[in-house]
């Protein structure tokens, strides 16, 4: 049960609820990063790699300090009478965990890997105000996700996003050589190649897990 | 190092003015959307249990399920039926309805709490014709027991509202579970009155 | 520096959407209805006003540093603010924007504007500049949200318009249409720009 839910959670948000291309979600690096596929699975990485892990802070914080819940810290250290109920708090919480949790892993993989520091760094400064990253943290608040769920949720989305990206800038490399008019050369024929693309992942809606 | 310190400290000083504004607004802004939910349930209690008198609807919230008891009047002697909320994934948002039935476990009244669903499409779980006053998808469900339900195309005879499947799928599967917990918690309670 | 021009700016000539490409997320998200664009447009107004004005009453005594985590603690306040005043006093549009109120915090034409323009400026003209790029983003979500909700459901406002002959273009209102139509709106004024230009 536990494992085939988890597997719903993943193919969903992969494929059905594809994070660009159905919630629109990182819709800014999906046009702005996809011109050239080495940028795009650089992107990728570091948005699957981000996304997991706030996923995971995102939901101790939660659960943790701002959950009105027998298991906030807050109720215990202050012997409250009842546990109080910091939720307001979470779109700055959530946001300001983010934006540290970029600075950290950027240090740590300068100092562990500077080769995958050269090939991710560029890109880690940009996450911080990727809305794919504070959407996924929301949702998993929204859905109730468990701690495990989340995980997955977080994990998956950021794959559904990869997917996105990297065939995307497969289709611009080539547009490149195609002859377009002139006024919707880069970003408008962009968009429209994501219509397209829109189009043919609307076709995993009809998927019947489970 | 001092630097650090120092910024720090500024970076936490603007975070706690946030957060003390932010407590204020809450107070503020905290009572009034409680109320709002508590109408949204109020409201959709009223539809989905249109017999009972509007003081006589008793939450109920063991360890195991949260229903409604409806009574006919105030005094709450004649027990009119069962209302609970039933969730499932529709298309683009967790579709969440408010259903009642009656002590034979047939359904008396059901309306939609909450749905994001496509626009023209998913949306029309809640579409009203013109002249007509309750949604023709949900007057479906009336008079029926979580047995009948099931969407055509899953051999039911509940009829799926064209291009939007997944959302007409998610509101009777999620109904019909529901159902079938309130069905066997109620019966446990029985037999353990019984005992 | 012109007033008019502070503040027209946003309306064509740096409209945010058409113009810098940005904040594409909710204006593709919520554009499926008129009603939610305008919800949107206005709710992204409020904290751009508010987040210019503030951002330029303390441009001076913020680090250089640390400017941006404070920009962005000062928006997410404002956000959360509209948050809970829609949650309390417009829970159906609260409700049909969903996670995209939260996520005007990281809609980068907030940010875009407050490194841009309201740090480095004055309180009043960033007052201008926050009010014109938002109903900048407005007239752009609102442009998007017709269409779509006119030609993909044969509705305005919630309303129909057409006879029952009307057959919705439905791929409009889904996902896909987000794209095509911003898409086609993008070629459309690059055209409008060079005819402009000749």
């Amino acid at each position: 049960m536990e494992v085939k839910s988890l597997f719903i959670i993943a193919i969903s948000s992969i494929f059905i609820n594809n994070f660009v291309l159905s919630r629109f979600l990182g819709i800014c690096p999906y046009i702005g990063v996809s011109k050239k596929i080495d940028s795009a699975i650089g992107m990728g990485f570091a948005v699957v790699f981000v996304m997991t892990l706030a996923s995971m802070a995102t939901w101790l914080i939660n659960n943790f300090l701002l959950k009105p819940s027998p298991s906030n810290l807050f109720y215990h250290l202050f012997s409250a009478k009842e546990p109080p109920d910091l939720m307001f708090l979470k779109t700055i919480a959530f946001i300001l965990v983010i934006a540290a949790l970029v600075q950290f892993v950027e240090m740590v993989i300068q100092k562990l890997s500077p080769g995958l520091y050269r090939s991710l760094g560029i890109y880690l400064p940009l996450i911080t105000t990727n809305c794919a990253i504070l959407g996924v943290t929301i949702l998993n608040l929204d859905l109730n996700y468990s701690f495990i769920e989340s995980i997955v949720h977080g994990f998956s989305a950021g794959v559904g996003f990869t997917l996105a990206l990297i065939l995307m800038a497969g289709i611009r490399e080539r547009l490149e050589l195609a002859p377009i008019p002139e006024a919707l050369k880069g970003i408008p024929i962009a968009f429209i190649m994501a219509g397209l693309m829109s189009i043919a992942f609307l076709g995993f809606s009809g998927l019947k897990i489970g | 190092m001092k630097d650090i310190i120092k910024l720090g400290g500024i970076l936490l000083l603007v975070t706690v003015i946030a957060a003390a504004a932010l407590a204020m607004v809450n107070s503020v802004t905290k009572p009034k959307i409680d109320e709002q939910k508590k109408l949204v349930i109020e409201n959709a209690l009223k539809i989905a249990l249109p017999l009972a008198h509007k003081d006589a609807i008793v939450k109920v919230d063991s360890s195991e399920v949260e229903y409604y008891k409806g009574y006919k009047t105030p005094e709450k002697n004649e027990l009119v039926g069962y209302a609970i909320v039933a969730k499932g994934q529709g298309y683009s948002s967790e579709i969440e309805t408010m259903v009642g039935v009656d002590t034979a476990g047939a359904i008396i009244g059901l309306t939609v709490l909450h749905q994001v669903e496509t626009p023209g499409l998913g949306t029309k779980i809640e579409e009203i014709r013109y002249g007509e006053e309750k949604p023709w998808f949900q007057v479906q469900f009336l008079g029926k027991t979580p047995e009948d339900l099931a969407v055509e195309q899953d051999g039911g005879n509940i009829k799926a509202i064209t291009g939007a499947t997944i959302s007409s799928r998610a509101v009777t599967n999620s109904i019909r579970d529901a159902l079938n917990v309130l069905k066997e918690h109620l019966q446990k309670a029985e037999e353990a009155v019984k005992e | 520096m012109s007033m008019t021009k502070e503040f027209f700016k946003g309306f064509y000539a740096e409209n945010p959407v058409f113009r810098l490409v940005l904040g594409l997320c909710p204006t593709l998200a919520v554009s499926n209805s008129v009603q939610n664009a305008i919800g949107m447009g206005a709710a992204a107004t409020f904290v751009l006003v508010c987040s210019n004005v503030i951002i330029s009453l303390i441009r001076n005594m913020v680090p250089k540093k640390i400017r941006i985590p404070i920009y962005i603690v000062v928006i997410a306040t404002f956000v959360t603010i509209v948050d809970l005043a829609m949650a309390g006093f417009a829970p159906d549009l609260h409700k049909s924007l969903g996670i995209f109120v939260p996520l005007i915090v990281v809609n980068c034409i907030i940010l875009g504007r407050a490194e841009a323009f309201a740090g480095k400026n004055s309180v009043f003209y960033s007052l201008l500049d926050g009010l014109g790029m938002g109903i900048g983003f407005m007239l752009a979500l609102t442009l998007l949200g017709v269409t779509r909700e006119l030609l993909g459901d044969g509705k305005l406002w919630g309303v129909p318009v057409f006879g029952s002959g009307f057959e919705p273009v439905l791929i409009l209102i889904l996902p896909p249409g987000a794209f095509l139509t911003l898409g086609l709106y993008l070629g459309f004024f690059n055209w409008i720009d060079k005819k402009t230009k000749k």
